[in-house]
């Protein structure tokens, strides 16, 4: 990893208020950087908090009910004491990203070439005819069949992987510095899976972004993130370089997540399982907060909050008994 | 032995688009000849490309939606010519799980109603022994008999499905279709459905048929799979042969694909051009002949048949013969590194496996 961080989010906390008076905390204190042209993935159970993070990134979050703290440094800003006016100019610009659920991003009500070209010219100018030229061709790099004639389609009419397809179009519209991409391809077959990773790889190598994917597939994790950070019940519990992450991971959580995919090489009757539930965020637990699903507790985990600490300077965990290899050896 | 199901040249067109007077004008072929068997006890797998027909094929085994042309033989039986009473002696024999547990409960059911219902419905259980029936089928599939009062939405995903899972079983039936059990699970859940499909597959001597789009989940769970593409099967084989030496250029091209859980694993992946045809419209001759790398003229006009090679392994190419090795087609994983390997031993065998660990009576573990 080579140069400064193009974003660093310093202990960032993100409370949701219920109408009930409950109040969740979806993030507790994460910290989190990036550098320029490098892929970070942020992987973990659902409801861990990956996209709230990254709507908080992108200023998105329900300014009623989400109350959040920490600073978000992107490009010399801190985004959480931007203006509105000036976080939209950012957003679609230098910003861009990925929603999980593509239908929540496109507006049914336009096709989809409208949708690009007016993002085109709200952020970079210049005249109609060519923000149609380069959305048609913006197309094409994602590769949607027959661009000239799809453009002038409605949403709607798209299957979900074009749709998909589209909203990587948009993203890429104006050259971002920073892509969020959550969860990029799990509605998609694998071929086409492939055709996007293959995307975000070229625009990586051609701009120089940053990219941060959220996925639950480990498989593409592997494949195109250069770090990962492993998030469980709001708090990052593991970061680590992704060989690293691979052959020697370091949190219990992330031993279960890798013992829980079947492997192509390796034949097994039975996959490891992580036994239990997530803890209600309404009431974390007091010590380690993955404790009560951890087969490596000891009675220390439940007294106090595990740190995040160095097992080597480039790789951290949140757990007590890292190095693991203490455990096994 | 025969098989238990035998499905012959299965057709299912759907209209797509009709006139203002109501005549059909587009049809999607979305199933067009389909043919497999699967034996008692067995998993075939269903994989291809999402619209390729997988979900109709299920519903039409399943008598859900009627074939325009085709058989359907169920322990011998010619499943389309069955007469009502047969056809709910059938029903009993053949369920269905689906991707979304949540969407398939009804959230007004307690636990216990949703899975007494089968049960008086098919009137197999005398009504005093029912509440131990629905305990029964708690425990089989590890949930607590004492959950049986609580409603779905009280419960986790996994939970869900599994309760889904309880409710085929109630029937006790031979055969289940699950149609992306495990896709909307969190990657920790996921393995535990699977584990639970395996399990009672070696208990019960049920037979699948898996549909998924995650390849290595198929190659984990599956005897048999069939590559379908456009409404076709264009190969079928043993899972360890397909994913060892994958035939046509359509496998080549899915299986090339996989992403593996190993950073800068070696591959050769093969990534198509050209456009996806439309079911709505299929190409002529070989259906996947406007992506397909080999593609020759006689590919354009005249549809492959699926050819077996008298070992198990079928494949609808004109070409078959002439392609290049598949060997290093499937990436390789390497499976686990040493420590990772050690490290998941110690965490499946739980505290006992694990050097100077001092704790268990935390009560930390849940119920
Ligand atoms: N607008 C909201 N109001 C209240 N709670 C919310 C809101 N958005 C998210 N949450 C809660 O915050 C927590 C984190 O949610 P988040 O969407 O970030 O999860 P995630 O890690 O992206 O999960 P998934 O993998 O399922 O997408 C969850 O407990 C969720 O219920
Ligand atoms: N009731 C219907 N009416 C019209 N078309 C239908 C109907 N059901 C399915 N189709 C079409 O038939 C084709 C096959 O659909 P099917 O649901 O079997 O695909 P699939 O392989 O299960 O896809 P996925 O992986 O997305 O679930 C698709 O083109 C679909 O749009
Ligand atoms: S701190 Fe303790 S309970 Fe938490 S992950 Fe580490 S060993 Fe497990
Ligand atoms: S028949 Fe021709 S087009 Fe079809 S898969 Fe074989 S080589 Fe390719
Ligand atoms: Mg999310
Ligand atoms: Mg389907």
């Amino acid at each position: 990893m080579s140069g400064s961080p193009l974003i660093e989010i310093t202990d960032l906390r993100i409370r949701f208020h219920g109408d009930d008076g409950r109040i969740t905390h979806a993030v507790d204190g994460v910290d989190l950087s990036v550098a320029n042209g490098a892929t970070l993935g942020l992987v973990g159970e659902s409801g861990c908090g990956k996209s709230v993070t990254s709507l908080a990134i992108m200023g998105l979050l329900p300014k009623q009910s989400a109350e959040i703290s920490g600073a978000i440094h992107f490009d010399g800003f801190d985004l959480l004491k931007t203006p509105d006016q000036m976080l939209r100019d950012l957003r679609g610009n230098r910003l861009a990203m990925i929603f999980q659920e593509p239908m929540t991003s496109l507006n049914p009500s336009f096709t989809i070439g409208d949708q690009i070209i007016e993002t085109i010219l709200r952020h970079r100018g210049g005249s109609r005819k060519s923000a149609r030229e380069r959305a048609i061709d913006l197309l094409r790099r994602v590769h949607i069949p027959s661009p000239e004639r799809r453009i002038d389609e409605y949403p709607h009419k798209l299957s979900g992987g074009m749709r998909q397809r589209v909203m990587i179009a948009m993203a890429l519209a104006c050259d971002p510095r920073l892509l969020i991409a959550d969860e990029p391809t799990t509605a998609l077959d694998v071929t086409l899976q492939a055709q996007i990773l293959e995307l975000m790889r070229e625009l990586k190598a051609a701009s120089g972004a940053a990219i941060i994917l959220i996925t639950h597939d480990l498989g593409v994790v592997a494949e195109v993130c250069d770090e990962v950070a492993v998030m469980y019940a709001g708090e990052i519990v593991e970061r680590a370089p992704v060989d690293e992450l691979f052959s020697a991971p370091q949190h219990p959580y992330t031993v279960g997540l890798l013992g829980s995919i079947p492997r192509l090489d390796h034949r097994t009757e039975q996959l490891a399982t992580i036994e239990g539930m997530v803890p209600n965020m309404a009431q974390p637990p007091a010590g380690c907060r993955f404790a009560a699903r951890c087969p490596f507790v000891l009675d220390a985990c439940t007294k106090a909050p595990p740190p995040l600490i160095e097992v080597s300077p480039s790789h951290l965990s949140r757990c007590i008994r890292a190095p693991l290899e203490r455990l096994v050896s | 032995m025969t098989a238990l199901l035998e499905v012959e040249g299965l057709v299912k067109h759907f209209v797509a688009e009709r006139s203002l007077f109501g005549r059909a004008l587009a049809h999607v072929k979305a199933v067009d000849g389909v043919s497999f068997s699967l034996e008692a006890g067995k998993t075939l797998a269903l994989v291809g490309e999402s619209g390729c027909g997988k979900s109709t094929v299920s519903r039409l085994v399943l008598r859900l939606i009627e074939p325009d042309a085709g058989s359907i033989r169920f322990e011998g039986r010619d499943l389309l010519a069955l007469d009502a009473s047969a056809l709910r002696a059938f029903r009993r024999k053949a369920q269905i799980i689906f991707q979304d547990p949540y969407a398939s409960l009804n959230p007004r059911m307690t636990v216990g109603q949703i899975l007494t219902e089968p049960l008086a419905l098919h009137g197999l259980v005398p009504s005093a022994q029912r509440h131990e029936r629905v305990a029964e089928l708690l425990r089989l599939v590890g949930l607590e008999p004492r959950l049986e009062r609580r409603y779905p939405h009280e419960f986790s995903g996994g939970q869900r499905q599994r309760i889904a899972i309880a409710r085929a079983l109630a029937v006790e039936p031979k055969l289940i279709i699950c149609d992306e059990p495990v896709s909307a699970l969190d990657v920790s859940i996921r393995s535990q459905i699977l584990n639970l499909l395996r399990e009672l597959q070696d208990r019960l001597g049920l037979a699948y048929i898996f549909v998924s789009h995650d390849l290595a989940v198929v190659k984990h769970i599956a005897d048999h799979v069939a590559v379908m593409n456009l409404g076709q099967i264009v190969e079928t084989a043993e899972a360890d042969a397909l994913f060892s030496a994958p035939s046509h250029p359509y496998s080549r091209a899915l299986l090339s694909a996989i992403p593996v859980p190993k950073p800068q694993a070696k591959r050769s992946r093969i990534v198509l051009q050209g456009e996806i045809p439309s079911a709505l419209n299929p190409p002529p001759g070989c259906r996947f002949h406007t992506r397909c790398p080999y593609v020759i003229e006689r590919c354009r006009t005249e549809m492959p048949q699926l050819v077996p090679d008298g070992i198990g392994h079928a494949t609808a190419c004109h070409r078959t013969s002439e392609l290049p090795s598949s060997a290093a087609i499937v990436p390789s994983d390497g499976g686990f590194s040493p420590v990772l390997e050690k490290l998941v031993a110690a965490f499946s065998g739980g505290p006992e496996a694990v050097r100077g660990s001092g704790v268990s009576s935390l009560g930390t573990h849940p119920a």
